[in-house]
């Protein structure tokens, strides 16, 4: 029931006594998304105008939008000077993760949401685990950066160096549970409706399944596909923000 | 074969346990944050985007536990 999930197509090896496990359909899906964020990216550079005063095109004014959308709300409270700095990477970090999320509501076989799989989800979260720390010591310099860590009492440094790992495993398994519970439930749910009403309901049971199956699969498509993966994207974001602002300002 | 049915039945109780009862938290949580923001995006409507962010964040927060106890299902009916 669940063999689309993608766990049976995977290459393991064995380095050095530990088992490293790839999934072919999730690199190529993650890959997928690089490449039409890119395209995508160079379709609307090309509408840009080429001299100040030509009259907005419609590429220029979707890309004005969507970067004073981003400045206002993802960034509204960060300090000006970082958010020239973060604002390239917030934007790209938010459309790969709401891309790689509705990947997976694509109707073709195999085809899974790159951030279902643990790997991608929890990469995500390091990358975004660095960046703090590179931007904190740029921001204040690397004694100052480590010196964060003893404050707001010397005695609290395990604690810190805990909380910030915890902080992180937690930002990735968010992204990877949420969008995995959706996918699960998108399976499970018209199954489910399908196996109960043929067992309930005598004749007419099958057929009451299926009229019941579509509409169900849409709604469950809609709210855990679409809906979900944009507030996870967001939410992933906002997050990955915050960190960085609490290390950075 | 018996005592594999058993674990087998255990595994679908303790998933079924775990989640139903790891979402009770989050569910509660989620409702007064959400509560709480509109009731001060009702009173200040101005504020509205400052406050959506921070509800978002506390949303997310609030949910962590309720995605540990999904991983522990999952765990439990997949792995074990």
């Amino acid at each position: 029931m669940l063999e689309h999930l993608g766990k049976e197509l995977a290459f393991r090896f064995t380095v050095g006594g530990v088992e490293i496990t790839f999934h072919p359909v999730v690199i190529a899906v993650a890959l997928a998304v690089v490449v039409a964020i890119v395209l995508v990216s160079l379709w609307l550079r090309r509408g840009l105008p080429h001299t100040p005063d030509a009259p907005l095109s419609r590429r220029a004014a979707f890309l004005a939008g969507t970067i004073d959308l981003f400045e206002n709300q993802l960034l509204g409270g960060v300090s000006p000077r970082l958010v020239r700095q973060l604002l390239p990477f917030v934007i790209t970090l938010f459309f790969y993760v709401l891309f790689c999320n509705w990947a997976g509501i694509l109707p073709i076989p195999y085809i899974v949401a790159p951030t279902q799989d643990l790997n991608v989800s929890l990469g995500l979260a390091l990358l975004v685990y660095l960046l703090t720390h590179y931007y904190g010591i740029r921001a204040k310099g690397v004694g100052r950066h480590l010196k964060g860590y003893l404050e707001p009492f010397p005695f609290l440094l395990p604690l810190n160096i805990v909380g910030d790992l915890g902080r992180t495993l937690s930002h990735g398994f968010r992204l990877f549970g949420n969008i995995l519970g959706g996918a699960i439930l998108m399976v499970v749910a018209p199954t489910a409706t399908m196996s109960i009403s043929t067992a309930l309901v005598p004749v007419v049971g099958p057929a009451l399944g299926w009229t019941g199956r579509v509409p169900l699969s849409l709604i469950l498509n809609g709210w855990f596909g679409l809906a979900f993966g944009v507030i996870q994207a967001f939410v992933f974001t906002l997050l990955a923000v915050a960190y960085i602002q609490v290390t950075a300002d | 074969m018996e005592g594999e049915a058993l674990v087998a039945a255990a595994k679908f109780l303790a998933a079924g346990i775990c989640m139903g009862l790891g979402a009770i938290g989050p569910g509660v949580g989620e409702g007064i944050v959400g509560a709480h923001a509109l009731d001060a995006m009702a009173r200040q409507p101005e504020m509205a985007n400052t406050l959506l962010r921070t509800m978002v964040i506390a949303d997310a927060i609030a949910e962590t536990t309720g995605i540990y106890s999904l991983l522990v299902a999952l765990v439990l009916l997949f792995v074990v």
